[in-house]
């Protein structure tokens, strides 16, 4: 049950860092935080330009239809429409009840009920928020979710047995089902927006309100109303639904090309008032054209800093800009094709990708590859945010530093000859403990092909570094690169069902970047036998509990428990996964700590220290 | 005359059609599912059986193809699977806008080059023709990319004179011209590429041009060397200029999208390269069907062109 995490694709894509550098220097503040913190009055107004590399949002509706995969959609409109559970309190990976749209939210009936008491909030138009607004997304969402992108198979609303609204602050849901209040809060409400159904809830522009929601054919007509209104994008802008919020920020310009900007929502009733007069996105092509703006003296106030230029920081700091990094909220791996038919039964074997994983030297990868700037990937949880979810083991460095001498000493004791440099060979073929395992043959070579993503210089010296270490333990990686695209269309499920399956051939391992988490870091959809997001086969009953347990079940230890079985069961090969970077100009004040789950961008708490520009 | 530009549109409405089914075959020959690329990696057989429905990938190819010939003769090409738009729309925002940077690089090209072929020709075998071609082979030599950083580190970042890019709200042509600033680097190294083509053929058909009989024989009646040199030779020179033009188009096309990646241009060009990356088929066989007419188009023009300029040939197909 993956979730599809648009909001961290979006904060992906505001500051694009898909270039990541070999060397580099630069005064970056660590974990959330800035390498100045500007103080002093704040000074109302003034306008912030936020570069956007490739953005193109195309839809405004905040639900989007199911083949809308757009990314950026989530930077356009979470201003205006944010989540029902705010995502992230500074650079932590909790909800933020200040900014939340509840007041309080509380589990009852064996967590099966959830009573939601929402603020005394008000829309931009001065109508106050009320349970009507839930019930309106619930309706909408009941009859369309398999039109909606942010459906997950069995979570809301299809768990939902109904749904009461006792008063008009009050929301009562009662779900088919208990589950761990942790991550339906974090993982399920934290993705789901009030909407305005007194100006919402209509089928033309021209027609009146009313409460088609309320039956299946009058929800179908509203959802299609509003998709269809959602994609005109010439009318974003101007079209008076859009102008509805309760967000901090309301769009006042928007034009194909990615270009939009944000004027405050006078009437935002949170606490953080929006300080700036306007902010404006600005889109680039590409990352090279965003770093040439900013080494130009131009107006850009806030970009990010593709790793392979973290070399410029110290000219773009003499340029007038701070510098600042927040971790990537998700798992950087290689994916092992359990199914492929000459590598799936080596890569069965729990000792083979122990002894792999040994011979990765990820500190030196997060180093020389990616400038220190990354999460040293011990295990499925990134240990630099989300302190409370991560384990004893993982904050240890997890299960398996890097050891050559130990990768060679397991291969030895299960009958391999190694030969480090060149490729290992079976010597002891058999299913005895001390034998090379089921399935493996005398004189079979060690011996696999590391497919991965083209056009990203880090991506190309990790390999080459994984190649590189692999081989002291005698274990021969080739290595093989195809556009992206091209690598996502073609990677087919392998699993016990579909193998033998063609598609299972063409790959063995493949490394295409990294899996995304919401604030749960829940190994749900990954992990799992036949889960969504589980391409390479991996099936153990113990992790399906444990997994179970994280989502299920209500007891706090069930999550480590989770993640150390995951980290010593190595379904993946853990790789450190980079951190983001970027730079914004010295006098804009509040950038900092960055919140990983808000797109990374909350202007609403920026302002000007000096003359803004 | 009329029965040439019969032919020749005939020709071309032929070479149209058939871009178009060799187009649609190759681009249906790429692996993998469309529906995974756009949607990702974690995209459910649910969504994807949902994505080939609305988009028609389900259906038989050559039902396909004629969903797309369809859209084409409606003039809409379909609906990009990435940007969610009409690729008609996305073509229009974007082609005249190349017209406008590859037409001025163009003809900034030509300015330069015509006239540096023809001093060459006139300095033929001397050091002034080395100096001359070295440079231009030089610069021609250089990729674009290389071109395009030297002159932004230099320009814009060291001297703060000329804006690297386009600034991101500029989509109309009218905000092109309205910020020529930013329009400089990018014609300059379009055009770079295009004045070594252009010069080196100036310079042979001059070079030619110059040994015939009827320079020779205007020489001889003693007509002023400007006079040869504007009136007889220039035209004839340029026979060979105006077919490159419309030849050299894919090419100009292929290096806007070094220039549109590196100047912030959304351009045809970068529309093509990342259509092509995540399989949206509609938006590449759009672009492609337009630089396929554009490229027949700047042929046929060439040609008749040609016709006009140089009346033995209309006779020769007559």
């Amino acid at each position: 049950m993956s979730r599809t995490h648009r909001l961290v694709t979006a904060a992906v894509a505001a500051l694009a860092l898909t270039t990541l550098a070999a060397c580099g220097g630069g005064n970056v503040a660590k974990v959330g935080g800035g390498s100045s913190a500007p103080t002093g009055k704040p000074q109302k107004g003034g306008t912030v330009t936020i570069a956007e590399v490739g953005a193109s949002p195309n839809d405004i509706f905040p639900l989007l239809t199911a083949t809308n995969s757009n990314g950026y959609n989530a930077d356009l409109t979470l201003g205006s429409w944010p989540w029902l559970v705010y995502s992230g309190d500074g650079a932590n990976s909790v909800p933020n009840p200040q900014e939340s749209l509840f007041s309080s939210l509380k589990w009852s009936d064996g967590d099966k009920v959830i009573t939601i008491v929402l603020k005394p909030w008000k829309w931009s138009d001065g109508t106050p928020i009320t349970s009507r607004d839930f019930t309106f997304v619930y309706n909408l969402l009941k009859t369309n979710y398999n039109d909606w992108f942010d459906y997950v198979d069995g979570l809301f609303p299809v768990d939902v047995a109904s749904v009461a609204t006792p008063n008009a602050s009050t929301v009562v849901i009662n779900l088919t089902r208990s589950y761990n209040p942790q991550f339906y809060e974090d993982n399920v409400l934290a993705t789901i927006p009030l909407l305005p159904q007194h100006a919402w809830d209509k089928s033309s522009l021209t027609g009146q309100v009313g409460d088609y929601d309320q039956t299946a054919s009058g929800a179908k007509a509203v959802w299609t109303f509003l998709q269809a209104q959602g994609a005109d994008m010439a009318t974003f802008a101007t079209n008076p639904l859009w102008q509805v919020v309760d967000g901090p920020w309301k769009l006042s310009q928007f034009q194909s090309s990615g270009y939009y900007s944000w004027v405050p929502n006078t009437n935002y009733s949170g606490p953080d008032k929006p300080i700036l007069s306007k902010v404006i996105w600005t889109p680039f092509t590409t990352d090279t054209a965003e770093m040439d703006t900013l080494r130009s003296n131009t107006t850009l106030d806030i970009a990010g800093v593709p790793l392979n230029d973290v070399r410029q920081i110290p000219a773009l700091e003499a340029e007038g800009y701070s510098v600042a990094q927040v971790p990537n909220p998700g798992v950087a791996e290689i994916l092992p094709n359990l199914y492929n038919p000459t590598a799936g039964p080596l890569l069965r074997l729990l000792y083979i990708r122990q002894a792999m994983e040994y011979l990765i030297n990820r500190p030196q990868i997060v180093s020389k590859v990616f400038a220190g700037y990354a999460d040293p990937g011990n295990g499925p949880v990134p240990v630099l945010y989300g302190k409370q979810f991560d384990s004893p083991l993982e904050k240890a460095g997890g299960p398996y530093p890097y050891s050559p001498a130990k990768a060679i000493a397991l291969l030895k004791a299960h009958g391999w000859k190694v030969v480090p440099g060149g490729t290992d060979t079976c010597v002891r073929p058999g299913a005895a403990a001390s034998d090379c395992g089921v399935g493996i043959k005398a004189g079979q070579p060690l011996t696999f092909q590391l497919l991965f993503g083209s056009g990203t210089a880090s991506f190309d010296q990790q390999n080459a570094a994984f190649q590189s270490t692999e081989a002291l333990g005698g274990v021969h990686i080739t290595l093989k690169s195809e556009p992206f695209d091209t690598l996502v269309s073609t990677t087919g499920t392998c699993n016990a069902q579909s193998h033998p399956a063609a598609i299972c051939d063409d790959w063995q391992l493949e490394q295409y970047g990294y899996n995304t988490y919401l604030m749960d870091p829940s190994g749900a959809g990954s992990f799992n036998t036949d889960a969504n997001g589980n391409y390479g086969g991996y099936s153990s009953p113990e992790m399906d509990k444990l997994i179970n347990a994280t989502e299920y079940g209500s007891s706090t230890a069930a999550f480590f428990a989770y993640e150390d079985y995951a980290a010593r069961q190595l379904p993946l090969l853990w790789l450190p996964n980079a951190s983001f970077v970027f730079v914004y100009k010295k006098n804009l004040a509040g950038v900092t700590p960055l919140n990983p789950f808000s797109g990374l961008l909350n202007p609403e708490v920026w302002y000007y220290t000096t003359s803004g520009s | 005359m009329t029965w040439y530009l019969v032919r020749r549109i005939g020709q071309s409405i032929a070479v149209v059609i058939g871009v178009m089914i060799l187009t649609f075959i190759l681009v249906h020959l790429e692996p993998g599912s469309t529906a995974k690329a756009v949607l990702g990696l974690k995209a459910t057989p649910a969504r994807i059986a949902l994505f080939d429905n609305t988009y028609g990938l389900n259906r038989p190819l050559p039902v396909q193809f004629w969903l797309y010939c369809d859209h084409v003769l409606h003039g809409n090409f379909g609906v990009s699977y990435t940007a969610g738009q009409p690729v008609s729309t996305l073509i229009a925002q974007r082609l005249p806008r190349d017209a406008v940077l590859l037409g001025t690089s163009t003809l900034l090209a030509l300015i330069i080059g015509v006239p540096m072929g023809l001093y060459q020709a006139l300095h033929h075998g001397t050091v002034r023709d080395d100096i001359v071609a070295g440079t231009w082979f030089t610069l021609y030599s250089a990729p674009d990319f290389m071109e395009a950083l030297l002159l932004i580190a230099v320009f814009s970042v060291h001297f703060h004179i000329l804006q690297p890019n386009f600034p991101g709200g500029i989509t109309s042509v009218g905000g092109l011209f309205g910020d020529l600033n930013a329009l400089v680097l990018p014609v300059v190294v379009l055009a770079i590429n295009s004045v070594a083509g252009f010069s080196q053929y100036m310079r042979s058909s001059a070079i030619e041009e110059l040994a015939q009989d009827y320079i020779r024989t205007a020489r001889a009646k003693g007509v002023r060397r400007r006079l040869i040199l504007t009136r007889h030779l220039l035209r004839n020179a340029l026979l060979p200029i105006v077919t490159i033009l419309g030849l050299a188009l894919p090419d100009i096309v292929a290096g806007a999208v070094i220039a549109e990646a590196i100047f912030n241009f959304p351009g045809m060009g970068l529309l093509f390269w990342q259509s092509a990356l995540s399989h949206d088929f509609p938006v590449m066989l759009g672009a492609t069907l337009i630089i396929g007419i554009a490229t027949v188009l700047g042929n046929l023009v060439a040609d008749v062109a040609y016709g006009i300029l140089d009346p033995r040939i209309r006779h020769a197909v007559a």
